[in-house]
C-alpha cells in the first residue's frame, strides 16, 4: 500500500489482478448492468490510488478497504438511478464505515467464501432477504419495509438478528467457545 | 441522539441502510459518546464477510488498461504540479546527463519516479491528443506496459555486483530518443529504449559500445513497431569501466561503424564501489 501511496503504477496493477474479478463481482451484484459496474470499478480503483495514504491509518485489511470502496460507490450508482432518495454525501471517498474508532477492534470473523455460505445457509430466509436488500440492493430499512410489506420494527429486527447469526456462525471456534462460556 | 436511539439504529447503520440524516446523526453521536457501543462494534466486524458472498466476476479485458490509463494521468497531474516549484528539475522529455546517479548513490529510488513520471506524462499527453480511447492508446499502453518491464528488467541488471547503469539521452537535447543500459560484469548488456520512430522496410536501431579505444563495437540491432519502445539483452565480452553506449538508425541490418546521427548516448557508470 506505501508503494500505491507513492504512486506506483505497478502496485495499482497488482491490486487490480488480485481484487479486480471481486471488485467487479461486487459492482455487478449490486448494479446489475455490465457498463455501470465497470464504472464502478474504475471509479473505486482510482478512488484507491489517490486515497492509498489514508489506508495506512484505517483498519483492516487491504481487501475490505478496497471492496467497501467498491461498494459504496456501486450503492451510490443505483441511489442515484432513484431520485426520491435521500442521498448520502457521494463525495465521501471512503464509506463510513472504514471510520470507526480504533476501539471497535474485534476478533477476526472468518471472511472466506466458504464459511461466509455456511453462516448466511444457518439465518433465516426474511433476516437473509433483509440483510441483501440493505447492503446489496441499496435499499434504507425503511424502503425495505414498503418492499416487502411488514413494518419497520420488523425489519430492524430482522437485521439485527441476521447479523448477530452471521457473526456467531463465523467466529473462530476458539472465540465461538469463550463466547458461549462468557 | 441518544445511546439508545444509536444502539437501534445500528443494524442499519453498519448495512448503510439509513437515510443520510439518520446516518449522519448516528456518526456525530458515535464520534462524540463516552460509550464503546460493544455491540454496534460486533455488528460492522459482520460487514466485511458479506462480500465473501458474491462470486467474483472477470470484468472486460481492456478495464485494466483503463484504470492504468487514467491512474497514468492523474500521476502526471499530481507530478506536473509537484514540480512546478522546482523550476531546475529537468524536464521529463529532456533528461540531461546530469541526471546519471553517482557512484554509490540508490539509483532505484533516484530512477523510479522520473521515469513513472515520463511514462505517465506519455500516457496522459497520448490521452489528450486522442481524445478517446483507441487503437492508437491501445499501442501507447502496450508501449508503456513493454517499457516499464524493460526498465525494470534493466535496473534488476544494473544491481548486480560490478554492473554499470548508463543513462541514454538525445545529444541534441531535442527530446529525442532515451533509455537505460546495464552492462553486466560479464559483459552483457539490457537495453530498453523510447520515444523511437518506428522502423521502416529494412531498418533497423543499431546499439554500440565505445571502450577506452574509441571504436565504437555494435552490439544487436532491433526493429521497432508503433509502440516506439524496444528492450533487449544481448551477451558480449567485457569492455570494462566508462564504457559509452551509443544508439543510431541504420538502413539495414549488419553495420560495422555508425551512421550519424547519434539518437542516444549515455556513458555507463558503476552504481555500487
Amino acid at each position: 500500500m506505501e508503494r500505491l501511496a507513492s504512486g506506483d503504477l505497478g502496485a495499482l496493477d497488482r491490486l487490480y489482478e488480485q481484487y479486480g474479478a471481486m471488485a467487479y463481482g461486487i459492482a455487478y451484484r449490486i448494479t446489475g448492468d455490465r457498463s455501470a459496474a465497470e464504472d464502478v470499478v474504475q471509479d473505486a480503483f482510482l478512488g484507491a490510488w489517490r486515497n492509498a495514504a489514508r489506508y495506512v491509518d484505517a483498519r483492516g485489511t487491504v481487501r475490505t478497504w478496497l471492496l467497501s470502496i467498491v461498494h459504496h460507490r456501486a450503492i451510490d450508482a443505483i441511489r442515484r438511478r432513484r431520485p426520491t432518495v435521500e442521498l448520502p454525501d457521494s463525495d465521501a471517498a471512503v464509506p463510513d464505515t472504514l471510520t470507526l474508532p480504533d476501539t471497535w477492534a474485534d476478533v477476526e470473523l472468518r471472511l472466506d467464501r466458504a464459511a461466509v455460505q455456511v453462516a448466511l445457509g444457518r439465518i433465516s430466509d426474511v433476516q437473509r432477504e433483509a440483510i441483501e436488500l440493505a447492503y446489496f440492493g441499496g435499499l434504507t430499512q425503511t424502503e425495505i419495509a414498503d418492499r416487502t410489506g411488514v413494518p419497520l420494527g420488523t425489519v430492524k429486527g430482522r437485521l439485527r438478528l441476521g447479523l448477530q447469526g452471521l457473526r456467531a456462525a463465523l467466529l473462530p471456534p476458539d472465540a465461538a467457545d469463550r463466547a458461549s462460556r462468557g | 441522539m441518544t445511546c439508545a436511539e444509536a444502539a437501534e439504529l445500528a443494524p442499519a447503520f453498519v448495512l448503510g441502510a439509513l437515510g443520510a440524516a439518520e446516518s449522519d446523526a448516528v456518526r456525530r453521536h458515535m464520534a462524540a459518546c463516552p460509550e464503546l457501543h460493544a455491540e454496534m462494534a460486533e455488528l460492522h466486524s459482520v460487514v466485511p464477510a458479506l462480500f465473501g458472498a458474491v462470486e467474483p466476476v472477470a470484468p472486460s479485458a481492456g478495464l485494466k488498461d483503463r484504470i492504468l490509463a487514467a491512474a497514468a494521468i492523474d500521476l502526471a497531474e499530481r507530478e506536473g504540479a509537484g514540480s512546478r516549484p522546482a523550476p531546475s528539475r529537468p524536464s521529463p522529455t529532456q533528461p540531461r546527463p546530469a541526471e546519471v546517479p553517482r557512484r554509490g548513490t540508490d539509483f532505484g529510488s533516484i530512477f523510479r519516479r522520473p521515469i513513472w513520471s515520463a511514462v505517465a506524462i506519455a500516457a496522459a499527453l497520448a490521452v489528450v491528443a486522442l481524445g478517446a480511447w483507441n487503437v492508437q492508446l491501445r499501442d501507447q499502453l502496450t508501449g508503456l506496459e513493454a517499457y516499464r518491464n524493460g526498465v525494470v528488467q534493466v535496473l534488476d541488471a544494473a544491481a548486480q555486483p560490478g554492473a554499470q547503469l548508463a543513462v541514454l539521452t538525445d545529444p541534441t537535447g531535442s527530446g529525442g530518443p532515451s533509455g537505460l543500459a546495464a552492462v553486466a560484469v560479464d559483459g552483457s548488456v539490457a537495453m530498453v529504449m523510447r520515444d523511437l520512430k518506428p522502423t521502416t522496410g529494412t531498418q533497423v536501431y543499431e546499439a554500440w559500445l565505445i571502450g577506452a579505444n574509441q571504436v565504437p563495437v555494435a552490439i544487436g540491432g532491433f526493429k521497432v513497431d508503433r509502440s516506439g519502445t524496444a528492450s533487449f539483452v544481448t551477451p558480449h565480452p567485457a569492455i570494462g569501466e566508462g564504457v559509452v553506449v551509443a544508439l543510431t538508425l541504420e538502413a539495414q541490418p549488419g553495420a560495422t561503424t555508425p551512421t550519424p546521427p547519434i539518437l542516444a548516448v549515455g556513458t555507463a557508470h558503476a552504481q555500487s564501489s
